[in-house]
């Protein structure tokens, strides 16, 4: 019996060193034949109608068996016109400055199609390919076919998405100011002086002013038509400018579509979608330059984020970016 | 033998149990029950909707008539704000904070109670709110 236990030990040892002493010989990897392609998606955040969607495609084949020919991505829903895919191929030098070598005639586009010609004998590249999301995209999604051809009539394709484009509207820089452009419209994405304010009065929402009083911290501030006179201190409304928006105010929601700062925080359609506006005010006063406020309008259809680019005490003004989501 | 092993078991859970129960109680709230028999209110916030404090300056914490005095800024919406109080070592708050407190009844403060970490000695802290006047 105790023989028997020895046998076996001894045997699993053998079997183990043995095991452990095979030695793999490292051999040079064999250049796999054919056209071969990849893709990656270089933007991040969610897709807004208007910015683009950027792309890294890359090509390759043995130099031996011939050349690329054409790269061409198809969309499912066609890009604005501004849509294209670069013709120049991009490398990453030692100072970690991109390249670039151009490959082919600009892009061409054609309906959903963007296509490059190749013009130089090159048998590796990356492109990259910018689609602005359109109009028509928004609230749908969209995806991608990117495909190349070689000169010895291979052909590949990879499929990148489906990607969900958001509903939400922005607006970037908007400059309001404490004696002039001081009537904001979350519904037009604008912003009105006391005349025009007075002929888009069911559109304004919010009023912008800039008040230094002794022993308050008042400043620069975001308050509905509707609020309480002691926060529109020597505002005299136009006719008609009544609304009452609810507002949260926020500190350090710094988007990235809005501040172009560099925070990793985007705001999408389901921020807007899960806001509670239960019990919030109608006013927002001390506000400071890269805070915001989420406002919800009186109707109730649609929710916004104003973020605070800048504010500038000198000029009474602040200039604003909005992203705004129709809730109806 | 296996009535030896079997003595063994029921000598170790009977001494588990015994120095779980005495040793380390806990409350209702899971909270340990110290001996720690102090109870007060060490420091006061309170934050606004974006989490920015609204106090416009440190508030003054009375120990001894229990008592909080806070002035905050003008224009603070008091139903949405946040009140933060730390406490001496072991002791918690009742009622508990789990959100948005509205303070704005101004003429009816709010009192919360501080119970010390044995659980013994209750002391009821009566927060005044002040807002910042406009001249």
């Amino acid at each position: 019996m105790q023989l028997k236990h020895y046998s076996l030990a001894l045997l699993t040892i053998l079997v183990v060193f043995f095991t452990a002493c095979q030695e793999e010989e490292y051999a040079l990897p064999t250049l796999e034949g054919g056209l071969h392609n990849d893709c990656i998606k270089r933007t991040l955040g969610p897709n807004v109608v208007g910015l683009n969607l950027e792309f890294a495609y890359a090509m390759a084949l043995p130099k031996a068996e011939g050349k690329i020919i054409s790269a061409q991505v198809e969309a499912s829903i066609a890009g604005a016109p501004a849509t294209y895919l670069e013709n120049r191929s991009f490398s990453t030098n030692g100072s970690g400055v991109d390249v670039p070598v151009t490959v082919g005639s600009p892009s061409v586009n054609s309906g959903t199609k963007t296509e490059v010609v190749f013009t130089k004998d090159t048998c590796a590249a990356t492109l990259r390919y910018f689609y602005i999301i359109p109009e028509e995209a928004r609230g749908k999604t969209v995806k991608f076919t990117f495909s190349a051809k070689a000169s010895n009539g291979q052909t590949v394709s990879y499929e990148m998405g489906p990607y969900s484009i958001a509903k939400m509207d922005m607006k970037l820089d908007l400059v309001v100011s404490d004696n002039n452009n001081s009537y904001i419209s979350i519904a037009d994405m604008a912003v009105y002086n006391a005349a025009t304010a007075a002929t888009n009065a069911a559109n304004i929402d919010l009023v912008y002013l800039y008040r230094v009083i002794t022993g308050i911290s008042f400043t620069h501030a975001l308050v509905s038509p509707a609020s309480s006179p002691d926060y529109l201190p020597g505002i005299t409304l136009p006719s008609g400018v009544n609304k009452s928006a609810k507002i949260w105010k926020v500190w350090a929601l710094r988007d990235q579509h809005l501040a172009r700062l560099q925070y990793g925080i985007f705001i999408d359609d389901l921020d807007f979608q899960e806001l509670d506006f239960t019990g919030a005010p109608n006013y927002a006063i001390n506000l400071r330059a890269e805070a915001g406020i989420w406002v919800e309008t009186a109707d109730g259809k649609y929710r916004a984020y104003i973020y605070i680019n800048k504010i500038d005490n000198t000029k009474k003004e602040m200039t604003i970016s909005i992203k705004r989501y129709p809730m109806q | 033998m296996k009535r030896y092993f079997i003595t063994f078991i029921v000598i170790t859970l009977v001494t588990f149990s015994w120095v779980r129960c005495t040793d380390f109680p806990v409350d209702e709230d899971g909270l340990l029950i110290t001996t720690r028999g102090q109870c007060y209110v060490s420091n006061f916030e309170l934050l606004g909707s974006d989490f920015q404090t609204v106090r416009t300056k440190a508030a003054v914490i009375d120990t001894t008539a229990q008592t909080i005095n806070v002035e905050v800024f003008f224009g603070t919406d008091l139903k949405n704000v946040y009140p933060q109080f730390s406490l001496v070592t072991d002791a918690k708050l009742d009622p508990k904070i789990v959100g948005k407190v509205d303070f704005s009844d101004i003429a009816n403060p709010k009192v919360y109670t501080v119970v010390s970490g044995n659980r013994m000695v209750k002391k009821p802290y009566t927060v005044y709110v002040t807002v910042q006047a406009k001249p």
